[in-house]
């Protein structure tokens, strides 16, 4: 039963992960575009007010909205999870990936276009790449905080790795000994995660360091 | 228009806000000529040229190339750069692309690009089918990329991301980057400004060459002794005008205005 609700838990904060990305990325990318060619200025007013909406209202009601008001016919409690939480970490990712762009030298987007190609083959070659390195580690970051924040998804009915103790103990009748088996749990894979962040700041340091020796990417 | 002039700058004005910096600002530049702007900081230099290849929008006036206006909006500006190659004093190489791919990049963007739009107007047989692959472009590319990299003696170097150069290195790089969408003019914003004393030489010889095989070229500069030798005109700018112009030894050797005695007594 945990191990199931770790997958859930899993589950819904990649997912919600990857739209978060999507979401914050393209965001982040209109207000760059914006800011450099004054184009774009409707869309960028729209990303401002999404950012502002989403980040000043409690997660829990944007869940709570979603599942009973927008999605009420729909009974797929994990997606509607991911959803909530990819649209509500898309705003966060919205901020960390504008730093990212702004940490990009304005000389890379003035040297693509002054070789003759367009705004949008400077950003996929040049400026994405740059600015999505540049913010790796809080992205990474924004991704562990996912996975505790999905927690609250249990307000819903859904079994995730939070969930679990307050079912086992409406049967047992046993309220320490199972949370505090999800909470090593919880424990044990942001450890493990955050691990995983330590390496990729060092793999960037390294490949910042000898840029000689290492290709990355194509 | 006159055949031999490749850019014919018409009372170009340019403002940021209330700021004036261009005030309507008319020169013709001429095939496989070699012009030098100089001036004091601040005079407008770097809008002039940025101006050129509409790097900044011009807020008034007329660039004419190749018989179109560049300043006019609804013209494709990026055909027109592809034959209009800068050089910045900051250098600007691609951080995230080797020094290889600096100068691939351009030209197979470019290239790819141009090759699925023929291969999508061939499958509505709108035109004839494309006779390279993208195989071919990309050895070819590859090829002069290299030959580039060969011609300023840095065919080791293709490899290595640009953090690992110097800066000398690095502006003989980002010269040949330009150079690999064989441009019809070169615009070169103080070239040598950001570089050690000791790598101004490299960059400069290599700019000589180019003069030498009759590369149109609208250089600002502070070298003065290589305007000097290098330039066919040098205009001297002068708070958003072009103050005085002529040959090198009339500009230097017989300055008329006060504002250029006054510059010039500065800087040599
Ligand atoms: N993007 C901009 N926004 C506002 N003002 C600008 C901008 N670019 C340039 N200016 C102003 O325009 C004026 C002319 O600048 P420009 O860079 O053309 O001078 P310059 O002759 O190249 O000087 P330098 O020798 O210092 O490079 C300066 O007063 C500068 O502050
Ligand atoms: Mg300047």
């Amino acid at each position: 039963m945990y191990l199931e609700g770790l997958g859930n838990t899993l589950l819904i904060a990649l997912i919600a992960a990857a739209i978060g990305i999507f979401i914050g990325v393209t965001m982040a990318m209109i207000n760059y575009i914006n800011k450099k060619t004054g184009k774009l200025k409707p869309a960028a007013a729209v990303c401002r007010f999404y950012i502002t909406l989403v980040r000043g209202t409690p997660v829990v009601l944007q869940l709570m909205i979603l599942y009973f008001v927008v999605f009420a016919f729909w009974d797929n409690g994990i997606m509607i999870g991911a959803i909530t939480f990819g649209l509500n970490s898309g705003a966060y990712v919205a901020e960390i990936a504008r730093s990212g762009f702004e940490s990009v030298d304005d000389g890379q987007m003035e040297a693509g276009r002054s070789l003759g190609l367009s705004t949008w083959q400077t950003m996929r070659s040049i400026i994405i790449p740059q600015a999505v390195r540049n913010c790796l580690p809080p992205l990474f970051n924004e991704f562990i905080m996912l996975v505790k924040e999905t927690a609250i998804v249990g307000y819903v009915g859904i079994y995730d790795l939070g969930k679990i103790p307050g079912l086992i103990q409406s049967r047992t009748f046993d309220y320490l000994f199972p949370l505090l088996i999800a909470a090593a749990l919880y424990l044990v894979v942001v450890m493990a995660l955050t691990r995983i962040l330590h390496m990729i700041e060092r793999n960037l340091a390294k490949s910042d360091r000898n840029r000689g020796g290492v290709r990355n990417g194509k | 228009m006159e055949n031999n002039v490749l850019i014919e700058v018409r009372a170009l004005s340019k403002s940021f806000g209330e700021l004036e910096v261009l005030k309507s600002v008319s020169v013709d530049i001429r095939k496989g000529e070699k012009v030098v702007i100089v001036g004091a900081s601040g005079s407008g230099k770097s809008t002039l040229l940025r101006c050129l290849n509409c790097l900044e929008d011009p807020t008034g006036g007329e660039i004419i190339f190749e018989n179109e206006n560049l300043a006019d909006p609804k013209v494709n500006i990026n055909i027109h750069r592809q034959k209009m190659g800068m050089v910045f004093q900051q250098f600007n190489l691609f951080n995230n692309k080797n020094v290889l791919e600096n100068i691939m990049l351009a030209p197979v963007t470019i290239r790819l690009k141009r090759l699925r739009t023929e291969k999508r107007r061939a499958l509505f047989k709108k035109g004839d089918k494309p006779t390279e692959t993208k195989e071919q472009i990309l050895a070819e590319e590859r090829e002069k990329a290299m030959k580039l990299l060969a011609r300023i003696g840095l065919e080791d170097k293709a490899e290595v991301y640009p953090s690992t150069l110097s800066g000398g290195q690095k502006q003989r790089i980002a010269i040949v980057r330009a150079l690999a969408m064989n441009p019809k003019v070169m615009l070169f914003d103080e070239p040598t400004s950001a570089l050690d004393p000791e790598m101004v030489g490299e960059v400069l010889d290599l700019m000589k060459q180019l003069a030498n095989e009759g590369m149109t070229m609208v250089i600002v500069t502070h070298e003065m002794g290589f305007a000097r030798e290098v330039a066919d005109r040098v205009l001297f700018m002068d708070g958003g005008v072009i103050a005085e112009q002529g040959t090198p030894a009339e500009v230097f050797g017989a300055p008329k205005s006060e504002r250029l005695k006054a510059f010039l007594a500065k800087v040599l």
